[in-house]
């Protein structure tokens, strides 16, 4: 193992990957409450704020796709417009950390 | 289901499971409800856990926690975009103050231990509610459907403290009283790599924290902790932050970990885990009015009781002395309506000592000075310092020619020197 070989970013789906998931992709734990309210949401902080890149913006509107949530929160507290309606998953589901 | 129990626990992270296993190991019948399939699967913290009150409180870590090293080596790295300073404190002697572990192993160690007193701890359940009577004792909790009720209850559902929240006890979280942590396990091919790599012996750790470019120049930090064949390697960010950021938050402990200083230490370690959590920044300030109400005692992250000062940080100690009084609270009260008596023992302890010293550490935390001026101010003068050309420079030469190149006053680096030495 030399110290000097190259270091290749990984894109977040690739680290997401790594993980080890139980996901309910049927019963989504988030919900965005009024998607109309995210087109006149001038910054989306969601967007980038999110850790897992759960949020992603498509025109003027915001796409949330849940199944790879680290649920940590970030969302619901930075969300301008209290438009995020935040659960945890149900019954075991949703990421496992075993080595953090 | 609907059963009885002394007390429920919700959450069984350091500060629940600590909760139950001096509740069980005096009779008590207690209940632990968890949301992941197993105590730790979701939690995640940086990396280092501090002895000194863990001794006190709960001193049974001595002899089995799955401490993975002790730390001997202490580094504080400033960086700027073209260079790095970093301090590092060695002691000659080894000693066991504090170690890395990983929070999934270290809960998963307090979960037995509670078990083996007789705690009964039940998974997978999200708890949603907290279930009061008609006088607004709190006597249980509901998940779904299933009520379960407990003569105390006591809340260690952690950061997210949604029950409290639904409760009215406490307002919404908001950007200012947490920070996002988002963080990789790298894993080498072996322990000697790793060792090798940071120059540590056998079993010696590693705590390092940086300031300045990981942030991109915002308030929070960096860090790398040295598990046995694994290193943490994450940044933290202020949720204040969300409108400088540019890099998006997703993108940041990656972005560390390919910045040529720490690829080079890293190379060839393979990603084993990308995780993320929010937590606490505002310490006694994010508090609820009250630790107990009637029949509800509130411990650990949930209650605020995490001390950040930069580069000290501590929770698990705090989550975990907060679970024993708890614990010794409904020993010595023996009635759910007594139990302010929590509140006295916090005040008395260096839980609420602790945070209330630190309560104005926020203010340079999360001003500008600390990571931003200041890393750039050193690295500029040490680079100006090690600049040998025509005319070698002096101590004062290359700070006047630093001060001349950047908005630097030097009243400004005397205040918030000032607020530095008053707060932290």
């Amino acid at each position: 193992m030399s110290s000097q070989q190259a270091v290749k970013f990984l894109t977040i789906e690739e680290r997401l990957n790594v993980n080890a998931w139980d996901t309910d992709i049927y019963r989504p734990h988030i919900k965005i409450k009024d998607p109309d309210k995210c087109r006149f949401c001038e910054k989306k902080p969601c967007t980038y704020m999110c850790p897992a890149k759960c949020y992603v913006q498509q025109g003027d509107i915001v796409v949330l796709s849940t199944e790879a949530c680290l649920e940590c929160g970030t969302c619901r507290v930075v969300c301008p417009y209290e438009n995020i309606d935040w659960n945890y998953p149900r019954s075991g589901m949703g990421v496992w950390y075993r080595f953090s | 289901m609907s059963s009885k129990f002394d007390v429920v626990v919700v959450g069984a992270g350091p500060a629940g499971l600590a909760a139950a296993y001096k509740l069980a190991s005096a009779g008590f019948k207690v209940l632990v409800v968890e949301r992941g399939r197993e105590p730790g699967s979701k939690q995640v913290y940086g990396g280092r856990i501090y002895a000194y009150w863990l001794d006190k409180y709960l001193p049974e870590f001595r002899k089995d926690a799955p401490a993975d090293r002790w730390v001997r080596k202490e580094r504080i790295s400033l960086m700027s975009d073209e260079s790095v300073t970093t301090m590092e404190f060695e002691v000659v002697k080894p000693e066991k103050s504090s170690f890395v572990a990983s929070l999934a192993a270290f809960t998963s160690w307090l979960g037995k231990l509670a078990t083996s007193a007789g705690a009964k701890i039940v998974t997978e359940v999200v708890v949603d509610e907290l279930l009061r009577d008609e006088r607004g004792r709190f006597v249980g909790v509901r998940s779904g459907q299933d009520k379960i009720y407990a003569d105390y209850v006591i809340d260690a559902e952690g950061v997210n403290r949604l029950l409290l929240e639904r409760a009215g006890i406490v307002q919404r979280l908001k950007p200012e009283h947490v920070a996002v942590g988002a963080k990789e396990v790298l894993k080498f091919e072996n322990r000697k790599v790793l060792e090798d790599r940071l120059g540590l012996s056998e079993d010696e750790g590693l705590a390092w924290a940086f300031a300045g470019w990981p942030t991109e120049y915002l308030p929070g930090g960096a860090f790398l902790y040295t598990y046995r064949d694994s290193v943490a390697l994450g940044v933290v960010v202020y949720l204040t932050s969300w409108r400088q950021l540019a890099t998006p938050v997703y993108d940041l402990a990656e972005r560390l970990r390919t910045h040529p200083y720490i690829a080079k230490l890293v190379a060839g370690a393979n990603l084993q885990e990308y995780s993320a959590h929010l937590t606490p920044v505002a310490g006694i300030s994010m508090a609820p009015p009250r630790f107990s109400y009637d029949g509800l005692l509130i411990v650990g992250d949930t209650a605020g009781f995490l001390m950040h000062a930069g580069v000290l940080i501590r929770g698990v100690d705090f989550a975990v002395a907060s679970g024993v009084l708890a614990a010794e609270t409904i020993k010595e009260v023996g009635r759910p309506d007594a139990l302010s008596r929590y509140d006295d023992k916090l005040r008395s302890s260096f839980i609420l000592r602790d945070l209330l010293a630190f309560k104005n550490a926020d203010k340079v935390l999360s001003g500008q000075f600390a990571f931003d001026d200041m890393p750039k101010l050193v690295n500029a003068f040490l680079r100006n310092y090690f600049t040998v050309e025509d005319r070698p420079p002096t101590v004062a030469s290359a700070l006047k020619t630093t001060m001349g190149e950047g908005n630097w006053s030097l009243a400004k680096i005397l205040i918030n020197t000032m607020y530095a030495l008053a707060y932290l």
